[in-house]
């Protein structure tokens, strides 16, 4: 497991280092620049400000001088649009509040989701499974950027319960919203995942004999059911735990969160080179960590995989 | 801090307190107005994105100019009506030539921390936002300013020490320009020429306008900043005029969906918002009092590729003259967008001070004859049913954009059988692609940034950077040249607009008006000042 771990890690760096060139190259192929503006700067005028922010310099060095710079001082630059902000404070501002709604949302898309699951499994063709079945299939079809707007209608303009938006330092009252609109389409696809592993693994030869040696349904389930009925829940589970964490560009516009999804977006339309530099390592660093958690937990829940 | 230190601190803060009590606890009514006033004096606005900087000599939009307005004070203020008024400076002498202006500062201004605000501070900012090492996207205002050595300083050529602006004592600056300029007071109620604390900015570099560092001149100072989530301020009780102040608090909500904004402010979050395209009738109907519609310091046009990279159908003036009387400005303002704007046939906002808006033929025909006139003249070019002219237009990704360009292209079609293909850009590409003559015909917005009509009408001097059409007429160069020093240029404007008109590098197609839902509530907002420049400190709440 060890060498798995080491061996992953070491893949990681010029896997980083490519998706650093790469949107380099992409960035700066876009049309356009942080500086190109309704009124276009004097020439006099955009040589200053390119000399300010070392674009005057070859490309090859900017990438040189970039990589090192966050190598050697974890320095992901200034920000090019937002004259009093550098990419770490954008960063330290927007990513706590990400992780935070995300982990919210996260947490109840799992135990709700895997709870509708199981029990739609159980009671399969009740009253309760169409109505389980019928939530997520609802829960799919509706984007959240029709929610999201919803929910404001209903919660803050009809029923004056909670605050249409802002973090207010991450108050449960902003965060509720949110957490409801980010959270019910992961929500659905664990519950319905779920449900057809189950329904699966309660079919199989071992859940029979666990049965027929008379223990409860309700050991059955928690014992030896659940736990192989978690493998497809789990390889779905790591990437939408990267998706909910790494923000949601949805959630920051209707709610006024002021994540980091919404930074990501508006660094492109900007072109803040920097910006858009700092999220990607991040986010795609975030992305590595989580795939590599995913795997490990895969070896624990299924003996048969061994690294 | 020793015991004794901490009582004497907190003993102070207390008397201080007492001492600034609110506005509205002494005075139930608007010492002017005698309108009774709200217990609770705030002010909540929205603001649709996160602004680039509020810092004075970096300020580059509307919102973050509006934030630097209560920060800071300048020399000169605007009232209600947009007329100036005195801020900082108590007046302002200018020589006969009209070459050095000498403004007179009050003596009891101060920065949030006490300090005297003094001459010095506003020839250290006014260098500042002209010098390399800031390298402000605004520093080309101060060549607009026409200061003596500017665009040497700009350049880098000339030390910025050598920049027309001198302290001569701590009560009176001398400005010097480089040619006469008669609207130049004017200027200087724009944010780029607002003091900045020395100290505070030499000891935080680009930290300084952070709420923990920034020391301001303003009727408000900067209590909270959270990025893209608000932006609060409160009350300074050091500024010159604080006793006149009625509001306490100032909250910038930043929302980014217009719609959403629209719900929270019909839920009572907010005081002001704008109103999202095409649904100003339905909420000036359900809310005749707060729907308000005034004009904005706008124009909205189609710029016309000039170049030889262009659709040579389009250098053919009849081609052009006869694209613009086909649209139907009545439809789009009415029907399409519906939010008070004005239909246009020159480019100057007709609302710009000091303007009168010239006749230009088509402006006095009836549709049916613009229609009639404009078949004749595509006609006359060549061009008809049996051989249709067809363009490109192109426009920034935008909702209303889309609806106008959609009824024009229409609009054409049925009148000339043009067949024209849309087409959107993302912002910045749109902008490569307009700024380098890649196209035939573009979308095209321009806002004044200062109440005089030259701020429109130096877009068609051939050697201005934002001459997007490439248009280049000699008479209209040496017309706007006489302008910038005549005391009388309304006869130069009304020539180059019937030039503009005439040859239609751009085809005008409406000005703007500022569509909102605000707070009936809300006091001393100025309707009138075309460039919708408001100060907090003007602004107040009725009681209930």
């Amino acid at each position: 497991m060890l060498n798995l771990i080491i061996r992953r890690l070491t893949v990681a760096i010029p896997t980083l280092l490519i998706l650093v060139i790469l949107s380099f190259v992409l960035m700066y192929t876009a049309p356009g620049g942080p500086f190109t503006s309704e009124r276009p700067l004097p020439a006099q005028v955009l040589a200053n400000i390119e000399a300010k922010y070392g674009l005057d310099q070859p490309f090859w060095k900017q990438i040189v001088n970039y990589v090192t710079g966050v190598v050697t001082q974890f320095d992901f630059g200034p920000s090019f649009q937002y004259k009093d902000r550098s990419v770490n404070d954008i960063i330290a501002q927007g990513f706590p509040v990400t992780l935070t709604y995300g982990f919210w949302s996260f947490l109840i898309a799992c135990i709700v989701g895997i709870t509708l699951g199981v029990f739609a499994a159980l009671k399969q063709n009740s009253w309760l499974d169409y109505l389980a079945v019928g939530f997520t299939i609802g829960a799919q079809v509706l984007p959240n950027f029709v929610m999201a707007p919803m929910l404001v209608i209903v919660f803050t303009l009809w029923l004056g319960w909670l605050p249409g938006g802002g973090w207010n330092g991450g108050a449960w009252q902003n965060m509720v919203m949110p957490v409801i609109a980010l959270s019910t389409s992961y929500m659905a696809s664990i519950a319905r995942i779920t449900r057809s592993a189950m329904l699966e693994v309660l079919n199989s030869n071992f859940i029979r004999t666990a049965q027929a040696k008379g223990l409860s349904m309700r050991r059955v389930v928690i014992r030896h059911a659940l736990k192989p009925a978690m493998q497809p829940v789990l390889s779905y589970l790591g990437p939408a735990f990267v998706g909910m964490i790494t923000g949601s560009v949805i959630i920051d516009v209707y709610f006024s969160t002021g994540g980091i999804g919404k930074e990501f977006v508006n660094s492109a339309f900007n072109r803040d080179y920097s910006v858009i530099m700092g999220i990607t390592i991040l986010l795609g660093t975030l992305t590595i960590l989580f795939n590599l958690i995913v795997d490990l937990l895969y070896a624990w829940i299924d003996p048969k995989i061994r690294y | 801090m020793t015991f004794r230190a901490t009582l004497k601190a907190t003993t102070t803060a207390v008397l201080l307190t007492g001492a600034t009590a609110a506005y509205a606890d002494g005075h139930a009514t608007h010492p002017e107005t005698g309108e009774p006033l709200a217990s609770e004096q705030t002010f909540v606005y929205w603001v649709g994105d996160e602004s680039p900087s509020f810092d004075p000599g970096l300020t580059e939009d509307v919102d973050g100019s509006a934030h630097a307005r209560d920060l800071f004070e300048g020399l000169m203020n605007q009232d209600a009506d947009g007329n100036l008024i005195p801020g900082v400076a108590t007046g302002y002498e200018v020589s006969d030539d009209g070459l050095v202006y000498t403004f007179t500062l009050r003596d009891n201004a101060k920065w949030s921390n006490g300090d005297p605000v003094v001459a010095g501070d506003f020839e250290y900012a006014w260098k500042r936002a002209a010098s390399p090492e800031l390298a402000s996207p605004y520093s080309w205002y101060m060549g607009l300013m026409a200061l003596e050595n500017v665009d040497a300083v700009i350049a880098g050529d000339m030390d910025k020490e050598e920049l027309g602006v001198t302290a001569l004592d701590d009560t009176t600056l001398e400005v010097r320009l480089s040619q006469p300029l008669p609207y130049f007071p004017q200027m200087v109620v724009h944010t780029t020429t607002f003091p900045v604390h020395a100290a505070t900015v030499e000891a935080h570099g680009a930290d300084w306008t952070k709420p923990e560092n920034i020391v301001s001149n303003g009727a408000f100072k900067l209590s909270e900043h959270v990025p893209g989530e608000k932006l609060v301020r409160v009350r300074n009780d050091q500024y010159w005029d604080n006793e006149n102040t009625i509001l306490e608090e100032v909250t910038a909500l930043v929302i980014t969906d217009e719609n959403v904004a629209l719900t929270r402010y019909l839920a009572g979050e907010l005081d002001q918002t704008q109103v999202p395209a095409g649904q100003f009738p339905r909420l000036s109907e359900e809310y005749p009092d707060e729907a308000v519609s005034v004009p904005s310091a706008c124009s909205y046009y189609y710029t016309i590729n000039m170049t030889d990279t262009t659709n040579p159908a389009l250098l053919d003036q009849n081609v052009r003259q006869a694209l613009s009387m086909a649209i139907d400005r009545d439809v789009i303002v009415e029907s399409v967008l519906a939010g008070g704007q004005k239909p246009a046939y020159t480019f100057t906002h007709w609302a710009t001070a000091g303007f009168e808006t010239p006749d230009v033929p088509s402006a006095s025909m009836t549709q049916e004859e613009r229609n009639a006139k404009a078949a004749e003249l595509m006609a006359a070019a060549g061009y008809g049913e049996d051989n249709p002219l067809e363009l490109n237009l192109i426009y920034n990704t935008n909702e209303s954009h889309k609806s106008v360009a959609i009824a024009i292209s229409q609009m054409w079609k049925q009148t000339l059988g043009v067949e024209t293909e849309l087409a959107n850009q993302e912002w910045k590409t749109f902008l490569e692609t307009r700024g380098n003559q890649d196209y035939e015909i573009a979308r095209a917005g321009w806002c004044a940034d200062y109440n005089e009509a030259s701020t429109f009408l130096d877009l068609m001097d051939s050697n201005s950077g934002y001459n997007d059409a490439a248009y280049s007429n000699p008479k209209v160069d040496e017309l706007l040249a006489a302008a910038r020093t005549s005391d009388n240029p309304q006869a130069n404007y009304t020539e180059v607009e019937q030039i503009i008109a005439d040859e239609l590098p751009i085809i005008p197609i409406y000005h703007y008006a500022e569509v909102n839902m605000q707070n009936d509530k809300l006091g001393g907002w100025p309707f009138n000042n075309f460039q919708q420049n408001w100060y907090s400190k003007d602004l107040y709440k009725i009681a209930e």
